[in-house]
């Protein structure tokens, strides 16, 4: 039997780069997969079909994570067709340009900025949670894993806004893991270093990849497939007995 | 997909009959169409272009040709232009080679043909550039000018992707006309230039064609090499062989044939610290264009008494290849080369087995080989990110093993101090070896190299002189003489 056959996965933000390699990962292990999205439905639908390629079920659901009207109209049709939620993924977050040459400085810095981060990361895992967390208790088993960055650890780059909104994630998660626990729920993180290529490293340029390289002791940068294995892991029962941890995909660079 | 390739001068209401080649990769698949002249076409093609060029090309100074490519280059430098799109786009198809490794390759590649890179280019070879426009006068009394050829024709190979812009430019900055075959295994890169060119500078849309035919097709390249003042040959010896016999004796040939490199690391590169960039710098030049050039490296020597040995160093460029492979995948491989592959690598398994010194790194499916070796033979491998390690404690080992390369051998990738640099470098030259650089950037060849040890306008202009005498005689003739 697969690992994930008769399990509903939710992974937000997964018409494309990391979330997409999720989606896929997933499936090829027999899960069904909503693959949400904001915008893009081409992309989305496409994951759906590499899904059922793959051998899992899936289907696309539109909806803004940040809006909690979106979320609730989401996990009302996850339940009314599904009836139950095993893994949420918390990939989604706000678009952001990881570019050392461009980002912003701190005197540039709007509290706006910090805003729109934080509601990308954290209250759009909030709304998630929120809904998904009942659904999960009423079967006393589930797994929850956010999507943060190894950047909180160790900040090689200070984008202010981005890395500060994943710290409170990380935050977020292990006050809810302690809250949870007590129903079976685990809820964790994954920190993935510098991911290439996706839409937001895009820019990204190749001295900053080299220096990343240089520093790493698996000698290259991560790639969205190397996520997937981590998020599964801490979403199945291979990882029963942890909660609230952040598990750091990077290749060594940050150790801790 | 489909893409029309190559670019012909105007010659009037013709037909052109076109060959469909097909590429396909991951599932895409791109249909290329090259023109395929006949051969009252062909004729056609080298009057025009030989006209034009000496009516356009030739009354440019060389400042203005200059400025031309460097336009056209920013154009493909571009990222957002059109241009560079389609070739970040198509070419992955055409060669297989990862969409990444095109992209960096390209603005590498194409970084050495701006403005101030083509200056240094022409003052590398002719000194004084002026030397291109008009006569200048020389230090032993007269005048000279370099004077381009008429025609080059250009054969272009198809291994690395945007290659031929090398002989093509520097048949622009002679001034002469210049058409191109291009090969079918790399039709599109030149033709792409040529339209740029043409785009930024329309009044040389007559002075260059790029076209293709089947290589080897003895009728058409008999006829065309008559026409051509310098045919410059890229590829295998057998095919610039068979080339050479069909061209007249009139005809200057310039044949650049398959050539083999080596790296060799000092042990001060391996230190506790220094030991990993130095792999990781080797491994580059290894992965890029999969080993496919002729400044790839096929053997790294490694010389005993590092804090890291050469047998460790082999592991760490086993671990680089395959971190490599991960960012920028090797090419799928046709069938031939995947049996040679495995082939090769057979054999150096089977001779491990009786020498315990010897070891071979990775698995069947990798795609990559790194085989560990000492005191053996100087002898290439069969590329595709194959390569040999082997230790040696003096520089004076490995050279004779290197001896009887002597005419194929071309780069030596060099990661030790200053004084050995220059030594080593000594060494090498004197059994043949025509560029030393950097590990690391052993694919990537500066400005104004000495291609195969020669020269890259020099070897194609004609010195024309004014001597002293003429000069003194002419005073005798002149209308104001009182």
């Amino acid at each position: 039997m697969k690992k994930f056959e008769n399990k509903t996965v939710l992974v937000t933000g997964s018409s494309r780069g990391i979330g997409a390699a999720i989606a896929r990962g997933f499936a090829v292990e027999g899960a069904t997969v909503i693959v949400n999205y904001l915008q893009n439905e081409e992309a989305a639908e496409k994951t759906v079909a590499s899904c059922l390629e793959l051998g899992g079920d899936a289907w696309a659901i539109q909806a803004d994570v940040t809006s909690e009207s979106d979320v609730n109209r989401m996990m009302n049709q996850i339940e009314l067709e599904v009836g139950k939620l095993d893994v949420v993924v918390n990939n989604a977050f706000k678009p952001y340009v990881f570019n050392p040459e461009t980002r912003k400085m701190f005197s540039q810095v709007k509290w706006e900025d910090y805003q729109e981060q934080i509601d990308g990361a954290v209250k759009s895992t909030y709304y998630v949670c929120q809904q998904a967390v009942p659904l999960m208790k009423k079967q006393t088993r589930g797994s929850i894993v956010n999507i943060v960055t190894n950047l909180v650890q160790r900040p090689l780059i200070p984008y202010h806004d981005y890395t500060t909104a994943k710290s409170a994630l990380i935050g977020f998660s292990r006050n809810l893991a302690v809250e949870v626990g007590a129903f079976g729920i685990r809820v964790n993180c994954v920190a993935p270093g510098l991911v290439y290529p996706t839409d937001a490293s895009r820019e990204t340029k190749e001295e900053v990849k080299e220096m990343i390289i240089s520093q790493t002791p698996l000698r290259r940068i991560a790639q969205p497939d190397d996520i997937v294995g981590p998020v599964m892991f801490l979403s199945s029962e291979w990882s029963q007995f942890m909660t609230g941890q952040t598990l750091i995909v990077d290749g060594g660079l940050v150790m801790s | 997909m489909r893409e029309r390739v190559g670019y012909l001068p105007d010659i009037g209401e013709e037909i052109i009959e076109t060959k469909i080649l097909t590429f396909t990769r991951k599932g895409e698949v791109l249909e290329v169409e090259a023109p395929l002249l006949t051969m009252k076409q062909m004729q056609l093609v080298t009057e025009k272009v030989k006209t034009a060029s000496s009516e356009v090309l030739k009354n440019m100074s060389i400042t203005e040709i200059i400025s031309i490519i460097d336009t056209a280059i920013e154009v493909l430098l571009d990222r957002h232009s059109t241009y560079r799109k389609k070739a970040e786009m198509l070419l992955p198809i055409v060669t297989g080679y990862d969409k990444e490794m095109i992209r960096l390759g390209l603005t590498s590649f194409l970084k050495k043909f701006r403005k101030h890179e083509l200056q240094r280019f022409v003052v590398e070879d002719l000194g004084n550039p002026l030397l291109l426009d008009d006569f200048q006068p020389r230090v032993k009394r007269g005048y000279s000018k370099a004077v381009g050829p008429e025609l080059i024709l250009h054969v272009w190979a198809g291994n690395v992707p945007a290659l031929p812009l090398w002989s093509l430019i520097s048949g622009l900055l002679v001034k002469s006309g210049n058409i191109g075959k291009v090969s079918s295994a790399e039709p599109l890169f030149a033709g792409l230039f040529a339209q740029v060119l043409v785009e930024v500078a329309p009044q040389l849309k007559d002075c260059l064609a790029v076209v293709w035919w089947k290589g080897g097709d003895e009728a058409r390249e008999k006829e065309i090499f008559r026409y051509s003042d310098v045919v410059v040959g890229y590829g295998s010896n057998t095919s610039l062989e068979s080339m050479s016999r069909r061209i007249p004796v009139t005809t200057r040939f310039l044949p650049f044939g398959h050539k083999v490199s080596f790296g060799v690391i000092s042990n001060a590169a391996l230190d506790s610290r220094k030991a990993l960039t130095t792999a990781h710098h080797a491994a580059f030049d290894i992965i890029q264009f999969d080993q496919q050039g002729c400044y790839s490296p096929h053997i790294f020597y490694v010389r005993k008494g590092g804090n890291v040995t050469p047998a460790e160093f082999a592991q760490y460029l086993a671990q680089e290849l395959e971190s490599y492979q991960k960012r920028y995948p090797r090419r799928t491989l046709t069938l031939e080369e995947m049996t040679a592959a495995v082939h090769w690598r057979n054999q150096e398994e089977v001779t491990s087995f009786s020498n315990p010194a010897k070891q071979v790194f990775g698995q069947t499916d990798h795609h990559w080989t790194v085989v560990y070796e000492e005191g053996a033979a100087f002898s290439p491998t069969c590329s595709n990110r194959t390569v040999k390690v082997i230790a040696f404690d003096e520089i004076e080992d490995i050279l004779p093993s290197m001896l009887p390369y002597r005419k194929i051998l071309q780069s030596a990738g060099i990661a030790a101090a200053p004084k050995e640099l220059f030594r080593w470098a000594e060494k090498f030259g004197n059994i043949g070896v025509t560029r030393i650089t950097a590990l690391g950037k052993m694919t990537s060849p500066e400005a104004g190299w000495h291609h195969d040890g020669g020269f890259n306008l020099l070897d194609l202009v004609q010195m024309v002189d004014i001597e002293h005498s003429a000069e003194e005689y002419a005073e005798y003739f002149a209308a104001y003489v009182d």
